[in-house]
Order: C-alpha cells, then sequence, then structure tokens
C-alpha cells in the first residue's frame, strides 16, 4: 500500500491491514480514473483500501472533487473501478443488488408513482405479494413521517420530504448496506437538522451498516461511529477516526459535549492543515 | 362560479374561431373573387359534403389510413427512440441515416414509392409512416437521454435488468416527452394524409379537394378545408386529454410545493 503524504504524518495509520471478521464490505486498492471533457486522464481515487464492518455507520468526509461518492459507486457497483476491487461479504461487486441500497442527493424518485407507488415498488420487484408489500410500504411511510401523503406525486413534495420518500424506498427491499450519497446535501440547513436526527432514530433501531457521504463535519461527527478523512487530487484516505461518543445520540445533549466539540475542532483542523486539499465546506 | 380569468380562457378558442370566419366573410364580400367564397357559402356546402355517401366513404378511408400510418410509426418510433436515447451505439448507427432523411419532404419521395408500390393504400400509408416517425422518434431519443442515470441505478440496485430499465424506468420517465412528439407527429399525419392524396389521387379527403378545385367548385373547396381543419382540432383536442391524464403527475398540481420536512 502507498504512504499517504501529509505534513502531520503522526495520524497518518495503515487502514488496509485490518480486517476483523464482521466486516462486510472490503475495499481493496481501488483505483478510479476518468478521461476528462479535454481528453486527459484524471485519477479521481488512488489507491483506495478499506473495511467496513457489519452494523457500522460509516461516514466518507472530504471537500468536493475528492472521489468520496465515486467511492461510493464503486461498492454500489454503478461504477466499475479502474484497478483494484470491492467486496461485499467476501463476493466481488460485479453491479448493483438489492443488498445495497442507495440514497441519492437527487432522490431519483420514480415521479410517475405516488409515494406509496415509489416504496412498494423495490418489495414489488423482490416478489413480495402486493398486499404485503403495501402493508409494509405504509409502515414505512409513517416511520419517516409521511403518514397521509401516500397518494401524493414526488412533483408535489418538497425536498425534505422526497428525501424521506427515497429513504423510506430504499428500507423497503431490505438492502443490508445502505449507500447514502449526500443524501441532505441539496436541503436547507432546518430541514437537514430534522433529518439527520430521524435519520438517527431510525438507524439506531435496527443498526443496518451504512456508508454516508458528506462534506459536513459536523453532520459526519454526529452520525458516524468512523469517520474516513479523504483528500483530493487523486482521492486519497488521509485518516479513520473513531468516533467514540455514546448512542443513543441526542442533538441538544452532543453538541454541549466536549468530546463532541473536539472531534469536530480536530477533524476542521487536520483539514485546514493540509496544503492543496482545502477544508471542506 | 367560475371567475372571470376562467371564463375568458374557456370561452376564446369560440372566440378565435368567430373572428377568423368574421374576417374571412369580410375579406371575401370585399374581394368578389369567384375563387374566393364567403365563409357562409363554404359552410353551407358542409352537409352536402357529409350527406354524400360517396364522400363519407373516402373521408373515411383517409382516416383510416392516417390511424394505421400513425399507429404503427408510433409502435416502431418510440421503442427506436428510447435505444437510441440509452445506447450509444444504436444512436450512432441510426443518426446519420435519420439525419439524411429529415430534410426531404416526404410527399417528394411519394412519386418514388409510387413507382414500387403502386398508387393505392400502400403507398399513401407508408408516407404518413414516414412523416409521423421522425418527430417521434427524435422526442423519444431526447426524452430517453434526459432519463436521470440516478433513477435508473435506483432500479437496478432493486434488481431491475436493462431490458425492464429500459420498460419501467425509462418509457415511463421519458413520457412527456415522447407523448409531446406523438402530438406533432399527429398534426404531420393529417398533413402528409391530404399531401399524399393530393398526389396519388384515387380516393380520399384530399381527393374531394383536389376534383373540386379542378372542376371549380369552390365552395366545396374551402368546405374541405374547413372539415379537415376540423378533423385536425378535435383530433388534437382527443390526443391532448389522453396526454394530460397519462402525464399527470408531471404536471404540478399546487402552485407551490408543500411546506413541510
Amino acid at each position: 500500500m502507498k504512504v499517504v503524504p501529509s505534513r502531520s504524518s503522526e495520524w497518518v495509520r495503515p487502514v488496509a491491514s485490518q480486517k476483523p471478521a464482521s466486516a462486510i464490505i472490503e475495499i481493496d486498492r481501488v483505483s478510479q480514473v476518468f478521461q476528462t471533457s479535454t481528453r486527459k486522464d484524471h485519477l479521481a481515487l488512488s489507491d483506495i483500501s478499506l473495511t467496513i464492518e457489519e452494523g457500522a455507520f460509516v461516514s466518507i468526509l472530504g471537500p468536493s472533487g475528492c472521489g468520496k461518492s465515486t467511492l461510493l459507486y464503486i461498492v454500489g457497483g454503478f461504477v466499475s473501478p479502474t484497478s483494484g476491487a470491492a467486496k461485499i461479504k467476501g463476493q466481488a461487486i460485479t453491479g448493483p443488488g438489492p443488498d445495497r441500497g442507495p440514497v441519492f442527493q437527487e432522490f431519483a424518485l420514480f415521479p410517475w408513482k405516488t409515494v406509496l407507488g415509489n416504496v412498494m415498488y423495490g418489495p414489488r420487484q423482490q416478489g413480495v405479494r402486493a398486499t404485503e408489500a403495501e402493508a409494509q410500504s405504509r409502515g414505512l411511510i409513517e416511520m419517516v413521517g409521511l403518514k397521509g401523503y401516500e397518494n401524493f406525486y414526488p412533483k408535489e413534495l418538497s425536498g425534505g420530504m422526497k428525501q424521506r420518500v427515497a429513504l423510506a424506498r430504499t428500507l423497503a427491499y431490505h438492502p443490508e448496506v445502505l449507500l447514502m450519497d449526500e443524501p441532505f446535501g441539496a436541503l436547507d440547513a432546518h430541514t437537514r437538522t430534522r433529518l439527520q436526527n430521524d435519520l438517527l432514530n431510525i438507524w439506531e433501531r435496527d443498526r443496518k451498516t451504512v456508508l454516508f457521504v458528506t462534506h459536513s463535519v459536523d453532520e459526519a461527527v454526529f452520525l458516524s461511529d468512523k469517520v474516513v478523512m479523504m483528500s483530493k487530487s487523486p482521492g486519497r484516505i488521509r485518516q479513520v477516526i473513531d468516533i467514540d461518543l455514546p448512542r443513543p445520540r441526542r442533538r441538544n445533549e452532543l453538541l454541549l459535549d466536549p468530546r463532541y466539540q473536539k472531534y469536530v475542532v480536530d477533524i476542521e483542523r487536520m483539514f485546514d492543515e493540509s496544503d492543496e486539499t482545502g477544508s471542506p465546506s | 362560479m367560475m371567475s372571470a380569468a376562467a371564463l375568458t380562457r374557456r370561452a376564446a378558442p369560440a372566440l378565435a374561431c368567430i373572428g377568423l370566419l368574421a374576417t374571412w366573410q369580410v375579406a371575401s364580400l370585399a374581394l368578389k373573387n369567384d375563387s374566393f367564397p364567403t365563409a357562409i357559402e363554404a359552410i353551407r356546402a358542409i352537409p352536402d359534403i357529409l350527406g354524400d355517401k360517396e364522400s363519407l366513404i373516402n373521408i373515411l378511408a383517409s382516416l383510416r389510413r392516417m390511424a394505421i400510418g400513425f399507429g404503427i410509426a408510433v409502435l416502431v418510433s418510440i421503442p427506436l427512440g428510447l435505444l437510441m436515447g440509452r445506447s450509444r451505439a444504436v444512436a450512432a448507427f441510426f443518426n446519420p441515416l435519420l439525419m439524411v432523411i429529415y430534410p426531404v419532404p416526404k410527399a417528394a419521395l411519394m412519386p418514388i414509392i409510387m413507382l414500387w408500390l403502386g398508387v393505392g393504400d400502400i403507398t399513401k400509408t407508408l408516407v404518413i409512416f414516414l412523416g409521423v416517425s421522425l418527430p417521434v422518434i427524435y422526442h423519444s431519443f431526447e426524452g430517453a437521454k434526459a432519463v436521470e442515470e440516478k433513477m435508473l441505478w435506483s432500479g437496478a440496485a432493486m434488481g431491475l435488468s436493462a431490458a425492464q430499465r429500459l420498460v419501467r424506468i425509462v418509457l415511463p420517465a421519458a413520457l412527456p416527452e415522447i407523448l409531446t412528439g406523438c402530438r406533432t407527429g399527429l398534426v404531420l399525419a393529417l398533413i402528409t394524409m391530404i399531401t399524399s392524396e393530393m398526389i396519388a389521387r384515387q380516393s380520399g379527403a384530399g381527393n374531394i379537394l383536389f376534383n373540386a378545385l379542378d372542376m371549380g367548385q369552390y365552395d366545396t373547396v374551402f368546405a374541405m378545408i374547413i372539415i379537415v381543419g376540423a378533423m385536425g382540432i378535435c383530433l388534437d383536442a382527443i390526443f391532448e386529454r389522453i396526454r394530460a391524464r397519462l402525464v399527470r403527475w408531471s404536471e404540478p398540481q399546487f402552485d407551490m410545493p408543500l411546506s413541510f420536512s
């Protein structure tokens, strides 16, 4: 494995060597090269190795353009890496599958389906009977706080509501891993906070493995067990930080907790210290 | 109770028609030209045409050709356009072909097609088919190209195969655009229907029109123009109703999104 270049190297530690028994996703020396519009090769991801344990909430944090979303798409099977490989439960990832459920910043709801139709889509595709799928979906819609909106079309909903539907739609087919691609990035601050709280409440019930891409330090620390810090050009892992904060987490308690504040300040400083990468905004 | 604005909106099409006919009437009276009958004379000739069994058979034959040409064109063009929109290879193959056909007036091909297939139904239906195909292909292509990648990824994660994604995601997502193409296609079907009958005279609404023109029965000519125009308006209105039902989800029902996070 290549050594990650950095000025303050004391906080750089290898991440590929550890392989716990409960690993659900393994990313092994993944690199991704894109061709830019000027036909030049752009190294988006360089030699990424990362192991994600089952039931962990892991955030990938980095400035825009560091390839963090690309890494998520590789795990989702939507993009094939130029070199290296990703595995889920020891099986090589060759394409998308219902074991990995994506939630995108753009919501990507089916606009011709109602809220209920969107949420039922996955279970129906998996062969669940209509009555059963509907009952389950109605439960999920209630869980994400949209009871009464079952027959609305996505066009009639606000951004926050759409993202709630997208989350319910993905949870409906019971993926083992949730892949969240800056899910709250398009929302205003207030909506964002509410959705973070609700996501945490939902997640703390069944502790599904979550891979969560964000450029917000607060968001990463608030939600995660582990924060993977990335730098850009080329996208590399700089450090993996365990967030040792008690759960269930409550925002009002956490914001006053000196340990939370220290994580946020430390991570922000690390980004500031780096030369050309800049801080994630 | 309808508001004044809504009332005006409802009455506007009728007012436009009345205005057009009135202008026509005045212009015709002012010009005093034999080949330009008044609106009233033309309208009086309509019952004679529609009451004549022969004419009615002719008009129905036209509509039948139009329906068949339009139907086949839509059935062929939508899948082709969608495939072109989602596969660069398919687009690269068909795009140059379509670019060659696109600027050619379809009626200009008719003499050649008549040499091959005669002056009957097949030739005329084929010309209608060609006229309708291009806008439908083009709009299906554009619609399919614009489908959000992430929507397809969401479907793939649920286990939809590539073929299922094309039918169950690309098709409905592109439907508003496809139907825009079909609406243009419907108007073109009417136009090519009349022009095909102008070139290959034998039967049809166009035949009645141009025979009357040859014989100097100008009130019949203008009556036929009204009939064809009315057919166009009716077909478009019917189509628009169907379209609005099919893509209700793409048009906002509220002026503002609900404020709720």
